[in-house]
């Protein structure tokens, strides 16, 4: 979650109303919105509540009924369309990649009508390769139905950041995809909002998705209503009414585990660690003087390959492969995961541990479950402090 | 008399023949195609006019081609342009149709996402429409073309260029020696010309067509 110590706003929605041609009610109804510059803002509702639609009317794919639009303090309810829609970036579920045009053609699509030279395009298309974790000489040129639906996915968000709008509108952009990808798309997602701070309107279906990307959510109910907009703590420990609270469902203490993430929580990184060339003597001396039973066996470029003990190295020491003893290094996670990522991994791991790995994969750490105990508990003291800090407030102005 | 004796004596003959019949077809199509892919996406784009024109077009197909070549001569006399203008009439219908079916086969998320990235509607149509709806244009095409060469064969009637003038000789001095021969050799040369279309076809489409969508 990005902090924005400024807080300037970004995009002003004033009563905006969309009524259908036909219909009698209108699909989205005086929807007024204040969203900050850097944030990413969640809509999350049940089917057919409007959140399409409300995000459509801010890019104008549909046309407000009445209301205003406001971006960057500027009106632009009658802005003209095309030239509103290149300064926001737009991702769908379906992804909607041209087929006919290369990985490169296609993210170039805004930079190409906007008239950037193909110099800059072809370092702008690199570099967002190289951003989305893809290597730049080997997709480059590939067409979408040669990328696997995570990368057409990824390649659907690039596509959208490319002439670095400085709003984005994503409609369940992982929506389509197996949870495991999913849950790597949207910590990737997550890590370069940490750096490229877009303000961001996305929107979901899935409370725990929205707890885990939102800096705020806005959950709506018909025609597009506000029942709350609130940051994802709030949103969990103080519901607005029972619309809300029947939305965030059972369980609503396991989603604050979507809360907080790797990063915010104390990682064990005293680990004994070795690669496969070391002499057995230096790995087994290593692990003797830790306080670890086993030892973490690294490849070249530092990532996780073996849990091996002290039993796997005296049978190494007998002539079998260390890459092959002890039991593969399973149940790696990122900094940007969430707690609940990383007992999901812990549960079905090897040694009782998560292992952190950096974004290339390379070693960072350990949690094990104590840890993300230990972080749950004082998340609880601090906001259940907070609240009642904040109801005695209201309470004494009332 | 022996119809390879004939072949022998009247190649050259047939081989020009062929040729203006070629030439009749490209003219037909190529006005066939600049008429048809522009309706096509007329209809496409204003769903109210997408009955008249198809309906309209189809409505061709069922005039006896005889009469469509027919009617042109009272306004453009005998020879090439009734033959022309009746043989683009025929052609319209799959040129039209398969315009349509191309580009409603055009995801409407892939619409979506180009709008939503601020393409207008013209560059749209030309860098994503046009070219994902390529293949089944060029397929309606294809149809046409068929069509037309074998009915440009009737062509000779108004006076018009190509193979029909060898078949109607024959037709016309049948029962004396030889007459089926002359008939026997412009069909089997019309029928060639319509595989050499349709080769041709073939080629075009595997080169035309984008390589991600091939
Ligand atoms: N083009 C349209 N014409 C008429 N009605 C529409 C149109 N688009 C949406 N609606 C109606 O507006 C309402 C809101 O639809 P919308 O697509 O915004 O819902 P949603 O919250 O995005 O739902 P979902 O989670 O299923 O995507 C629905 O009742 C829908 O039927
Ligand atoms: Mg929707």
């Amino acid at each position: 979650m990005s902090t924005n110590s400024t807080s300037e706003v970004m995009i002003e929605l004033d009563e905006l109303t969309k009524t259908f041609p036909g219909q009698s009610v209108p699909a989205v109804d005086k929807l007024s919105l204040t969203i900050q510059k850097g944030e990413i803002v969640v809509f999350v509702g049940p089917s057919g509540c409007g959140k399409t639609t409300s995000m459509e009317l801010i890019n104008r794919l549909i046309e407000p009924t009445s209301g205003r639009i406001i971006l960057e303090g500027e009106d632009v309810t009658d802005a003209q369309v095309d030239s509103l829609r290149r300064r926001i970036g737009y991702v769908i579920q379906e992804t909607g990649l041209f087929p006919h045009r290369t990985i490169a053609q296609n993210i170039a699509t805004v930079p190409g009508m906007i008239g950037w030279k193909k110099g800059r395009m072809d370092e702008r298309v690199d570099e967002l390769l190289g951003l989305i974790g893809m290597e730049p000489s080997q997709y480059r040129d590939r067409f979408p139905k040669e990328l696997s639906g995570g990368q057409r996915q990824r390649v659907g968000v690039a596509r959208a950041m490319a002439a670095d709008p400085p709003v984005m509108l994503m409609d369940e952009p992982f929506g389509a995809i197996d949870p495991i990808t999913r849950e790597r798309l949207q910590n990737e997602f997550l890590r370069l909002q940490a750096q490229i701070q877009k303000t961001v309107v996305f929107v979901t279906h899935d409370i725990d998705e929205a707890i885990k990307m939102g800096d705020k959510i806005v959950v709506l109910k018909e025609q597009s209503h506000i029942a709350q907009f609130a940051s994802p703590e709030e949103i969990l420990s103080s519901p607005a009414d029972d619309y809300v609270s029947d939305f965030i469902g059972q369980g609503a203490s396991l989603k604050r585990l979507n809360l907080t993430r790797i990063r915010d929580i104390e990682m064990a990184t005293d680990t004994p660690t070795g690669t496969a060339h070391e002499e057995l003597s230096t790995l087994r001396q290593r692990l003797a003087e830790s306080p670890w039973s086993t030892m973490m066996i690294l490849d070249d470029q530092h990532r996780p390959m073996r849990w091996v003990g002290g039993r796997d190295l005296n049978r190494a020491n007998a002539g079998e492969d260390i890459a092959k003893l002890g039991l593969p290094a399973t149940a790696t996670v990122e900094p940007q995961a969430t707690l609940s990522d990383a007992l999901n991994e812990l549960i079905t791991s090897n040694g009782g541990v998560a292992i952190v790995v950096d974004g290339s994969g390379v070693f960072q750490g350990v949690v094990d479950i104590e840890s993300i105990l230990t972080a749950v508990r004082t998340m609880r003291e601090e906001n259940s402090q907070f609240y009642l800090a904040q109801k005695e407030i209201s309470e004494a102005i009332d | 008399m022996d119809f390879l004796d004939y072949l022998s004596r009247s190649g050259d003959n047939l081989f020009e023949l062929s040729l203006e019949h070629i030439n009749l077809v490209l003219i037909s199509m190529g006005l066939a195609i600049l008429i048809g892919v522009p309706l096509g996406i007329t209809a496409h784009r204003k769903t109210r006019w997408n009955p008249i024109i198809l309906s309209g077009a189809g409505i061709m197909l069922t005039i006896p081609s005889l009469a469509l070549l027919a009617i042109f001569v009272p306004i453009f006399g005998l020879g090439a342009p009734p033959a022309i203008a009746g043989l683009t009439l025929y052609a319209l219908y799959p040129i039209i149709s398969n315009t349509v079916a191309g580009l409603q086969s055009v995801s409407p998320a892939i619409v979506k996402a180009s709008r939503g990235m601020g393409m207008g509607s013209w560059r749209r149509l030309a860098k994503v429409e046009l070219p994902l709806a390529w293949p089944v244009i060029i397929t309606g095409v294809r149809v046409s073309t068929q069509v037309v060469v074998g009915i440009a064969a009737i062509a000779a009637i108004v006076g018009g260029p190509g193979l029909g003038n060898e078949i109607f000789r024959g037709l016309r001095s049948l029962g004396s020696p030889g007459a089926e021969n002359l008939v026997y050799g412009g069909t089997l040369a019309v029928v060639i010309v319509a595989y050499l279309f349709d080769a041709a076809f073939i080629l075009i489409r595997r080169f035309t067509t984008p390589r991600g969508i091939r």
